[in-house]
């Protein structure tokens, strides 16, 4: 209840924010972290839950604002653009990824990597040229309705991922990541979960590529298909906590935060920091960060225990 | 007609740089199940180690095959030690899984230590007989690609015999065979697979060098990555001998499309191959099924 609580009081200030805010930068910040969010939780579903790492979201998450971008600039509201955009990445996916289930455990990484670097070179030589947003947009550009689309875009997100940890079908992902042979032999169609999984993925991950495409004014047409986007999630995911729900939340602020800290000064230094970052979240965190706050708790637990004993 | 040949024996020379890229990654995979995505990284730095090296001492490039492979061994080693013994304890599934992510954030600090020493343009190493061709029947070949072509089938062939003729390479195919097995045996598993992995970092310098002659910047590890990755898995897992072949095949298809479709789609061509590859025949072309 007291959860419940902070939540409701969270989202509700987060909504309120722009009223008392009006630093573009603050927003800036709570924009891209919502599309980091949004983005690695994309890749949590597949990869933190289902047990399935893919190397390529780069693919999802470019087709998103490529499709999000023609609609938009035809004229279609934004909020139908952007539905547009989820469902072009998940006929993308249903073209082109689920064959890739195929491929089981670092086949599947090292194949959806191989899927993304095609995606990429593909879109370099079609479309070499700039992308920008609609003119009448641009005449009034103002951040609230991209801060609005971005908080929406995260907060469904996150429903949807909370809706999944209590649900049978989070359960059949788990144990489809734990062990692909076992529920496959109780009788549990593994193919038809991971594929499922794989719709809400790419779903969400068009979702986060129509949001970047609502942001960004203008940018060339590879951007949104370039490794990083591949890549960045993998990392946010596993430094959070991957197949937890706060886990890539914690992991898009500490990620965008850094980003922010060390653009100024030293460029490309945050990738390296969170390189490095990642390496011993592999080694000695395989809970990420949010398994940090969980074995504090588990300790003071421990000790109330013990001070009760006495 | 005149085109193809030529267009085709490009690929095949490069082929031969494939083939010595996929070199070490095989090795290390084939014995320990370690996914070291980060090779394609290694050999970039091994390139730049080249690079500054021949621009303060003016010595022919290919000789510092002999001082980037032995500092590489030692990389390797060091890296063992700290980032990778502790996955010798995991099942198979859990070594390649981790391994594969320790080594994708190796690649990506690799890369961005690259840009931020030495930015991200394009160098290369040039030396006299840079851009210098031998001409057999009208068809061009360059001397750096046939160098790197008797490079590859020396080091493989070196590789080969070591790995069959000698006590120590025995014992490295009797670990990737079985390790409890080769416990039981007497051989001290441990530090045969510190060994192996270090002798896959080391096989990163020598096309690191050949990659240092032609032009190269810190993105391109990506790129290595991948050819290796693709080559890995056309030669069949843990083949040594399917290496040089795999890459040649790799070569003539990226030639096969550079003829067809045009330069910009050469790389697409090895990738599409490699997705079918994966999913119809993921023992490989020339390997067995298990």
């Amino acid at each position: 209840m007291k959860h419940l609580l902070l939540i409701v009081g969270l989202v509700i200030g987060l909504v309120l924010l722009p009223m008392v805010v009006t630093k573009a930068y603050i927003l800036n910040l709570i924009i891209l972290i919502c599309l980091y969010t949004t983005l690695s939780h994309s890749w949590n579903i597949l990869g933190g839950y289902t047990g399935q790492i893919s190397l390529g979201h780069s693919t999802f998450f470019g087709i998103g604002a490529l499709i999000f971008r023609y609609l938009w600039t035809l004229g279609t509201p934004s909020y139908l653009a952007l539905c547009g955009a989820s469902i072009s990445s998940l006929l993308l996916a249903s073209v082109i990824g689920f064959p890739a289930f195929k491929l089981r455990g670092h086949y599947f990484a090292i194949g959806t990597l191989a899927l993304s670097m095609i995606a990429s070179v593909t879109v370099q030589n079609i479309l070499p040229g700039v992308s920008f947003s609609p003119p009448q947009f641009l005449s009034k550009y103002s951040l609230i309705p991209i801060y609005y689309m971005a908080l929406t875009a995260a907060l469904v997100t996150l429903a949807v991922v909370s809706a999944l940890t209590r649900s049978k079908l989070g359960l059949a992902f788990v144990s489809i990541r734990e062990e692909e042979d076992a529920p496959e032999a109780i009788g549990i169609n593994t193919f038809k979960y991971k594929v499922i999984s794989m719709t809400l993925s790419t779903l969400i991950a068009g979702l986060g590529g129509g949001l970047f495409s609502f942001y960004v004014a203008s940018y060339y047409y590879y951007v949104p298909f370039e490794l990083g986007w591949s890549f960045d999630p993998v990392l946010i995911s596993f430094i959070g906590g991957a197949g937890t729900v706060a886990g890539p939340v914690l992991g898009s602020i500490v990620f965008v935060v850094l980003k922010e800290l060390f653009a100024i000064s030293l460029g490309q230094m945050n990738v390296l920091i969170f390189g490095i970052v990642f390496i011993f979240t592999i080694l000695f965190l395989p809970k990420g960060l949010i398994g940090i706050i969980g074995m504090v708790q588990g300790m003071k637990k421990s000790r109330d225990r013990l001070a009760k004993n006495v | 007609m005149l085109r193809f040949v030529q267009i085709l024996s490009y690929g095949l020379l490069s082929g031969a740089l494939y083939g010595l890229v996929a070199l070490g990654l095989s090795l290390v995979f084939g014995v320990m199940n370690y996914l070291i995505v980060a090779h394609g990284g290694l050999i970039m730095l091994a390139a730049y180690t080249t690079f500054w090296a021949f621009f303060y001492t003016r010595i022919d490039p290919f000789l510092f095959i002999l001082v980037v492979t032995p500092l590489f061994f030692i990389i390797g080693w060091i890296l063992f030690k700290i980032l990778f013994q502790s996955l010798m304890k995991f099942p198979e599934g859990e070594k390649i899984k981790n391994s594969l992510l320790i080594s994708f954030g190796l690649l990506l600090i690799f890369s961005n230590l690259a840009i931020l020493f030495w930015t991200a343009d394009e160098r290369a190493v040039t030396t006299i007989y840079s851009g210098k061709v031998l001409s057999v029947f009208g068809v061009r070949l360059p001397y750096i690609g046939l160098g790197g072509v008797a490079i590859a089938i020396i080091v493989i062939i070196a590789l080969h015999l070591f790995l069959t003729r000698t006590y120590f390479g025995k014992a490295i195919r009797a670990v990737s065979l079985d390790h409890e097995a080769a416990t039981l045996m007497g051989i001290n598993v441990n530090k045969v697979c510190l060994v192996a992995f270090s002798i896959g970092f080391a096989l990163a310098g020598i096309p690191g060098v050949i990659t240092s002659l032609h032009a190269f910047n810190p993105a391109i590890s990506f790129e290595l990555t991948n050819k290796a990755l693709v080559v890995l898995i056309l030669a069949g897992v843990g083949s040594i001998k399917g290496v040089l072949i795999g890459g040649f095949f790799l070569g003539a298809i990226e030639a096969a499309g550079v003829y067809l479709v045009g330069t910009p789609y050469r790389e697409v061509f090895g990738l599409i191959l490699f997705i079918l590859i994966l999913m119809f025949r993921p023992q490989g072309l020339a390997g067995k099924r298990a």
